[in-house]
């Protein structure tokens, strides 16, 4: 049972089956304890069931062979269960994606909520869609060995990847698929029937795996021909609205197909990738000057746009939808079209975004840009991608790596010697028109690139301030010492004069003048009355 | 503009500094600045709404990198262009030169394309006639002989300009008509659209 437990915890997709087995070993492992007494009874060592034999702890008390009847009666029984509850979960969801493209209430988050009332037909529709998540494909899979009642037909039961995998990915591919629905809902009828051809299309794309790129590009393309030209007819022309619909199409079955279609393992994408990659980690050492790029990074402004732009291209990569992927390389192109303008302050021509592009890229190094560039070539829908403006930066965005693939010594206005020398790590270019040697001699490793000049000119002002901050720091020390000094010379002062005149406490004088009275008594010494002893006094203390 | 529907897609082919971006920036504004502009980030593409008769034709306009080291780049761009605006300086004959390459180009790659010579600055014609050194009957001879049609024009004044790009409007209108009326044919669309990464493939 233990084993048991295990297994299904770990194949099963379904929490409340995990739940449940816990449970139950829970449930075990308690009766065990009770069971390891200290004073053991003749009786209770037998077979509880009576049949003569002795029992044993471990197997609740019974003995081995009555053990393994109640053992497989138990685990019949919870196969059952299971079995239904996968069933229950199936059908649930199921009826929640049917309910909702009827265009009916919605049905969030099917698996979690209670079963929406059956409708008559759902059976039959049930043996039609393909749209089974494949938490249930999985459970299904363990149990159907083992269950009596046969399991329905699972056309792509196979293609089910590892568990964790499709847990992550079906997270984005539910989403997506309940906007899919949420806006199809609009639509009423069509909606249905765009839902049903969307289904029926993803099926089929699941059954050519063996397809090149190149088959399966068409076949994506024949089926947003097909569907684009049933909208224009139902919508009577109306473009714009078409557009919309189809963008949610591509999005839908985009998302769902990408994993089979992008890089597929029938094209040399990935190693195309590789060699990009590694273009242009051979090209480091190219500079702004050398492309001609408008741009001055010293702006804050620019280089924060063109940080902007780099995480945009790099971003590419993670989307799945080649729209997404297209308004990726727009807000890219955007911010570039933003530092050229800061820069130079005037709109950029595209004699200075191409350059300009070429330097982003180069900068950024996008993971897998060949595989991407095929996948929106092969995949996009061809309206967007031919005259408006993504396709535009799209186009800019081959350019520039079909520039950096052929990029030779001429195209940088470098002599041959020092391009196979750059490109050959032997040497790096100090800067715009100067020669490499020279940098070792002399202006040092802040000429080497744009960055390493800027980090030496912030570590510059770093050290700068903090001598400043010292100068203040040591200067709060003189201030703080200055005021302790004047606080003790104020001290010393006080007392000093205390102890120069404590006397005139002491000698009160016998006419009961007031305390006050010697101070006026002296100042006026001279000239009031010189007859008086006490000049005497001040000499006797002066010792 | 990016949720823009375009009709035809126009490049813009030429040397550097012959004015192509002048072009573009008298035709969709109005303007010619000298000096430094804020008001528009890039001009490198723009599309912009034409009246053709009664019809309104969106002409996506892409500008390019005119400079020699992106010339094998250059057929990347007009892949599935309908029109292409070669442009060169009346005041330099060498940016003829390089207008001629341009053309041959696009009657090898993209023979549905129809070119339009442009020749530009003819204020400055106007001002010094000795600076012209491109010759009016020279080009119009080569556009006869091309089929291309010929302008000159003049982005500061904005002499021709218009005239120019309702040309392109109007024939890209009509040859659509012949084509298919509506829709462009998807057969085209596609052809179109695989080009890019076959010309990728090229190098």
């Amino acid at each position: 049972m233990d084993f048991f437990c295990a297994v299904v915890a770990k194949f099963a997709k379904s929490t409340v089956v995990v739940i449940k087995c816990v449970c139950v070993c829970q449930g075990k492992m308690s009766q065990r304890a009770e069971r390891r007494g200290i004073h053991v009874d003749q009786s209770e060592l037998l077979c509880k069931k009576g049949c003569g034999y002795y029992g044993n702890a471990a197997w609740q008390g019974l003995c081995s062979k009555c053990w393994r009847e109640e053992y497989q009666r138990a685990r019949q029984k919870q196969i059952q269960e299971d079995w239904a509850l996968a069933e229950k979960l199936q059908r649930e969801e199921e009826e929640a994606a049917y309910a909702s493209s009827q265009g009916g209430q919605s049905q969030p988050s099917a698996a979690s909520q209670v079963p929406p009332p059956l409708a008559p037909f759902s059976k039959f529709e049930e043996k039609k869609t393909n749209e089974k998540t494949r938490k249930v494909t999985t459970v299904k899979k363990f149990f159907s060995p083992s269950s009596r009642t046969a399991p329905k037909k699972e056309p792509h039961e196979g293609k089910a990847p590892s568990p964790s995998i499709s847990r992550q990915s079906s997270l984005e591919t539910d989403r997506v698929s309940r906007d899919f629905v949420d806006f199809l809902k609009n639509l009423q009828k069509p909606g249905r029937e765009i839902h049903k051809q969307c289904r029926a299309f993803i099926e089929g794309m699941s059954n050519k795996k063996d397809l090149s790129a190149d088959e399966l590009s068409e076949c994506v393309q024949d089926f947003y021909q097909n569907m684009s030209d049933r909208l224009m007819a139902h919508f009577k022309g109306s473009s714009e609205r078409v557009e919309r619909v189809m963008d949610q199409v591509e999005q839908y079955i985009m998302t769902r197909l990408y994993k089979n279609v992008f890089c597929p393992e029938t094209t040399d994408d990935e190693k195309k990738d590789l060699a990009t990659q590694n273009r242009i980690r051979a090209l480091h050492w190219v500079t702004i000057q050398m492309l001609c790029v408008p741009l001055d990074e010293e702006i804050p402004e620019v280089s924060d746009s063109v940080v902007k732009a780099i995480t945009d291209v790099i971003e590419m990569d993670s989307r799945r939808v080649p729209r997404d992927k297209l308004a990726c390389i727009t807000s890219c192109s955007k911010h570039i079209f933003n530092a050229i303008r800061v820069t130079k302050s005037e709109p950029a021509s595209a004699d200075d975004f191409l350059p300009a592009l070429i330097y982003i890229v180069l900068k950024a190094n996008p993971p897998r840009l060949q595989s991407n560039i095929q996948y929106i070539t092969r995949f996009c829908n061809p309206s967007r991608l031919m005259t408006g403006e993504d396709g535009y930066y799209f186009t800019n965005l081959c350019c520039a790596v079909a520039f950096i693939e052929k990029l030779d010594a001429q195209s940088l206005n470098l002599s041959a010697e020092d391009f196979e020398r750059y490109m050959s790590g032997q040497g790096s270019p100090s800067g715009a028109g100067m020669e490499a040697d020279q940098m070792w001699a002399g202006s040092g490793p802040a000429a080497a690139s744009p960055a390493v000049a800027q980090a030496q000119r912030q570590l510059e002002a770093l050290t700068a301030l903090t001598q400043r901050q010292e100068q203040v720091l040591s200067g709060v020390c003189e201030l703080q010492a200055e005021l302790q000094q004047w606080e003790l010379s104020v001290m010393r002062q006080v007392k000093g004069i205390l102890d120069r005149y404590p006397l005139e406490l002491r000698p009160p004088p016998p006419d009961s003048a007031p305390i006050t009275a010697p101070a006026p008594t002296i100042d006026s010494a001279n000239t009031d009355d010189d007859r008086l002893p006490p000049p005497l006094t001040p000499q006797l203390f002066a010792k | 503009m990016t949720a823009m529907r375009v009709d035809a897609k126009v490049v813009m082919l030429g040397k550097e500094s012959v004015g192509k971006t002048s072009l573009v920036e008298r035709y969709v504004h109005h303007r010619f600045l000298v000096g430094p502009y804020q008001n528009t980030i890039g001009a490198a593409f723009v599309a912009k709404p034409t009246h053709v008769g009664d019809k309104v034709i969106t002409l996506g306009i892409w500008d390019t990198a005119g400079s020699e080291r992106y010339e094998a780049m250059s057929r990347i761009y007009y892949r599935g262009a309908r029109a292409a605006i070669v442009c060169y300086d009346l005041t330099d004959s060498s940016s003829f030169q390089r207008a001629r390459f341009w053309v041959k180009e696009l009657q090898n790659c993209e023979e549905h394309c129809k070119i339009y010579l442009c020749g530009t600055k003819t204020d400055l014609i106007e001002a010094d006639r000795a600076a012209r050194q491109v010759d009016y009957h020279d080009v119009q001879d080569f556009a006869d002989e091309i089929g291309a049609q010929h302008f000159e024009t003049s982005s500061k004044t904005g002499n021709n300009v218009d005239e120019l790009f309702q040309k392109v409007a109007e024939d890209y209108n009509s040859s659509s008509f012949e084509v298919m009326p509506g829709e462009m044919s998807f057969i085209q669309k596609m052809k179109n659209l695989r080009l890019p990464h076959v010309a990728l493939r090229l190098h």
